[in-house]
C-alpha cells in the first residue's frame, strides 16, 4: 500500500515536471524567435494569437501533419532510433533536479520535497545521461546516408566528447566544496543570509561557473559552438534528412538540453530555489528556481543574436588547451582552500563582521 | 518487485549480448553492446551500488563506446560478408566450454547457496560514493595510484605510436583545412620515408614531395 502510494506520487510528480518543462521549452522557442527579431530589428512571429502567443501550438500541429520522409538508402532502424535516443536522454535528467524546498500539499500530512528522485549519485546520473545523449546525434548523422549529415554527426560527437571533459572537471570544484553528489543537499547548503550569500558562484566558484557555462553551451551545440549544424557549410548538419515529427524531436531535444543544463547551473552555482523569503513562503522557491533558469535561457538567446560561429580548429584548441587546464587550476585552488580551512575562516569572518551566514 | 526488475534487465542484457555477437553490421553490434552496458548499470542499481552504475554508463556506454561508434562511422566499415567458417573445429570445443560454464552455474545455484556460508555484512552504505571515495584514498591508495599510472602509460604510449614520424617541423605553417601527407603515405614502395608536407590536395602533395606517380593505398591491395 505504501509502495503504491509512493509510486502514484512519483508518477504525478513526473507528469507535472514534464508538463512544466515542455511548456516552458515550447515558449522558449517562441521567445527566441521574438527576441532574435527584436535584436535584428524586425518583428518575429506575432500573428497566431495575441502577440504570437499560440505560435508553439501552430508549430506543433504543423510538425505532426507534415509528410515524414525517410531517405531510400538510409539505415532505417538506426534512422528511427536516433531521434528517440536524443529526446529520451534529454528528458531523463529532469527527475533529479530539486524544483523547490519541502512544501505542504493538501491531503498529505508530512511536507513534500519538490524533487522527483533524490539519490546519492544524482550529479553523476546527470553526467552519465548527458554522455549517452551523444549517440542520438552521431547515429542520426551516420544513418542518413548523406555526406552533410555524416560530417555534422562526426563534428557533433567530437565536440561533445571534448567539452564533456571540461564540463565534468568544472563541476568538481562544487563537489569538493559541498562534499556530496546529492543535488538537494547541495542546494540546501547554499541557503545563507537572505537566501543570497551562500550561492556557490560567490563562494570561490566563479571560475568553475564560467567554465561550466562555456562547456554547457558547447554541449548543447548552440551559438557560438553550433558547428554540427553550421548552415553555411553543412546545410543543416546531422538532421539534414529528417523531416516532420522526427525533426521536431531533435529540435525538442536541443531545447530540453538547454533547459536541463540551465537547471544544473542554477542548482549548483546559483543556489537553486534559494532566495529572499523562501523560509516563510516555500512555494516562492519554485518561482525563484524557474526564474533563474529563464534567465539562463535568455542568456542563450542573447548569445545567439550576438556572436559569430567558431572555426572547428579554434573550437578544439579552446576546449582542450584553455578550458581543461583552467578547470584543473580551479580544482587545485578549491582543494587547497578546502584543505587549509580557508573557506571556514572566511565564512566565520563574514558571519562575525556582518551577521551573514554562509 | 526487485526480482521483476532483475528479470527485465538481465533478459535485456542477455538479449543485447546475443544480438551483439550475431549482428553482421558492426554498428548494430556496437549499439547492442551499449544496450548490454546500460542494462548492467540498471542491475547495479538494484544491487544498491549506484556509484558503480553511474560510472559504468559514463565510462563504458558514454566514453569508450562513443569512440567505437566514431571509428566505425569514420572508416565507414561495411557489413561483414557471410563467409564459410574457418576454424570450424572450434565449434564443438566452444559448445563443451559452454556446457562446463552452465554446469558451474548450476552447481553454485543448487549447492553453494544452500550452505550456511558467511553471514552477510550490513552493506547499506558500501555502494555509496562517500564510502567508495574514502576507501580509494585511504586503504586502497597504492593500488589506485598504480592503476592510474598504468592508464597514464597507456595514454602516453598511444600518443607516441600515433605520432610516429610523418610530422612537420614546428616552423611549417599549416593553414586550417590542410592535410598532412608523408612520402610513405603517397608511395607505398618507400616505407619509412616520413618527409612530409601540409597542403590541400593529394596531387599537390605528390608534386611537392616529388612523387611522380600517385600510388596510394587503393591501387596496390
Amino acid at each position: 500500500m505504501e509502495d503504491l502510494k509512493h509510486l502514484i506520487l512519483l508518477m504525478i510528480g513526473i507528469l507535472i515536471a514534464f508538463t512544466v518543462v515542455m511548456t516552458m521549452v515550447a515558449y522558449t522557442v517562441l521567445a527566441e524567435r521574438r527576441i532574435l527579431g527584436f535584436i535584428q530589428g524586425r518583428l518575429g512571429p506575432n500573428r497566431v494569437g495575441p502577440g504570437g502567443f499560440l505560435q508553439p501550438i501552430a508549430d506543433l500541429l504543423k510538425f505532426i501533419f507534415k509528410e515524414d520522409i525517410v531517405p531510400d538508402k538510409s539505415t532505417r532502424f538506426v534512422f528511427f532510433l536516433a531521434p528517440t535516443v536524443a529526446t529520451t536522454a534529454a528528458l531523463m535528467t529532469i527527475v533529479v533536479y530539486p524544483f523547490g524546498p519541502a512544501v505542504h500539499i493538501p491531503f498529505i500530512t508530512e511536507p513534500v520535497q519538490l524533487v522527483i528522485a533524490r539519490f546519492d549519485v544524482a550529479l553523476l546520473y546527470v553526467l552519465s545521461i548527458t554522455s549517452v545523449g551523444v549517440y542520438g546525434i552521431a547515429l542520426a548523422g551516420w544513418s542518413s546516408n548523406n555526406k552533410y549529415s555524416l560530417m555534422g554527426g562526426l563534428r557533433a560527437s567530437a565536440q561533445m566528447i571534448s567539452y564533456e571533459l571540461a564540463l565534468g572537471l568544472g563541476l568538481i570544484g562544487v563537489i569538493l566544496q559541498s562534499g556530496t553528489l546529492d543535488l538537494y543537499s547541495i542546494v540546501e547548503q547554499q541557503a545563507g543570509y537572505f537566501g543570497f550569500s551562500g550561492w556557490n558562484v560567490f563562494w570561490v566558484q566563479p571560475l568553475g561557473f564560467i567554465i561550466y557555462m562555456i562547456a554547457a553551451i558547447a554541449e548543447t551545440n548552440r551559438v557560438p559552438f553550433d558547428l554540427p549544424e553550421a548552415e553555411t557549410e553543412l546545410v543543416a548538419g546531422f538532421h539534414t534528412e529528417y523531416s516532420a515529427m522526427k525533426f521536431a524531436l531533435f529540435f525538442m531535444a536541443e531545447y530540453v538540453n538547454m533547459f536541463t543544463v540551465s537547471m544544473l547551473a542554477t542548482t549548483l552555482f546559483l543556489g537553486g530555489w534559494n532566495g529572499p523569503f523562501v523560509h516563510q513562503l516555500p512555494w516562492l522557491g519554485v518561482f525563484y528556481f524557474l526564474g533563474k533558469v529563464v534567465m539562463f535561457l535568455f542568456f542563450y538567446i542573447w548569445l545567439r543574436g550576438t556572436l559569430p560561429r567558431f572555426r572547428f580548429d579554434q573550437l578544439m584548441d579552446f576546449g582542450w588547451k584553455f578550458l581543461v587546464p583552467a578547470a584543473i587550476i580551479n580544482i587545485v585552488l578549491t582543494a587547497t582552500m578546502q584543505w587549509s580551512g580557508a573557506f571556514d575562516y572566511v565564512g566565520k569572518f563574514i558571519r562575525t563582521q556582518t551577521g551573514w551566514g554562509g | 518487485m526487485l526480482a521483476l526488475l532483475f528479470i527485465l534487465f538481465a533478459g535485456l542484457a542477455v538479449g543485447c549480448a546475443i544480438s551483439m555477437v550475431a549482428q553482421r553490421n558492426p554498428l548494430y553490434s556496437a549499439i547492442s553492446l551499449i544496450g548490454v552496458f546500460i542494462s548492467l548499470a540498471c542491475l547495479y542499481v538494484t544491487l544498491a551500488a549506484p556509484f558503480i552504475a553511474a560510472v559504468q554508463v559514463i565510462v563504458y556506454a558514454g566514453a569508450i563506446m562513443v569512440l567505437v561508434v566514431f571509428v566505425i562511422m569514420l572508416l565507414n566499415v561495411e557489413e561483414e560478408e557471410r563467409k564459410p567458417l574457418r576454424l570450424r573445429f572450434l565449434v564443438p570445443i566452444a559448445i563443451g566450454m559452454a556446457g562446463v560454464l552452465f554446469a558451474e552455474t548450476a552447481f553454485i545455484i543448487f549447492f553453494v547457496r544452500e550452505s550456511p556460508g558467511t553471514p552477510v555484512r550490513n552493506i547499506s552504505d558500501v555502494g555509496l560514493t562517500a564510502s567508495i571515495g574514502s576507501g580509494l584514498f585511504t586503504t586502497y591508495l597504492l593500488p589506485f595510484e598504480v592503476t592510474s599510472i598504468l592508464l597514464l602509460m597507456a595514454v602516453v604510449g598511444a600518443m607516441t605510436l600515433a605520432r610516429r614520424g610523418g610530422l612537420l617541423p614546428d616552423t611549417a605553417g599549416v593553414v586550417p583545412g590542410d592535410q598532412v601527407f608523408s612520402k610513405e603515405l603517397l608511395d607505398r614502395s618507400k616505407p619509412g620515408d616520413l618527409s612530409a608536407v601540409a597542403t590541400h590536395s593529394t596531387d599537390e602533395a605528390a608534386r611537392l614531395l616529388g612523387v611522380d606517380e600517385f600510388r596510394g593505398s587503393s591501387g596496390d591491395e
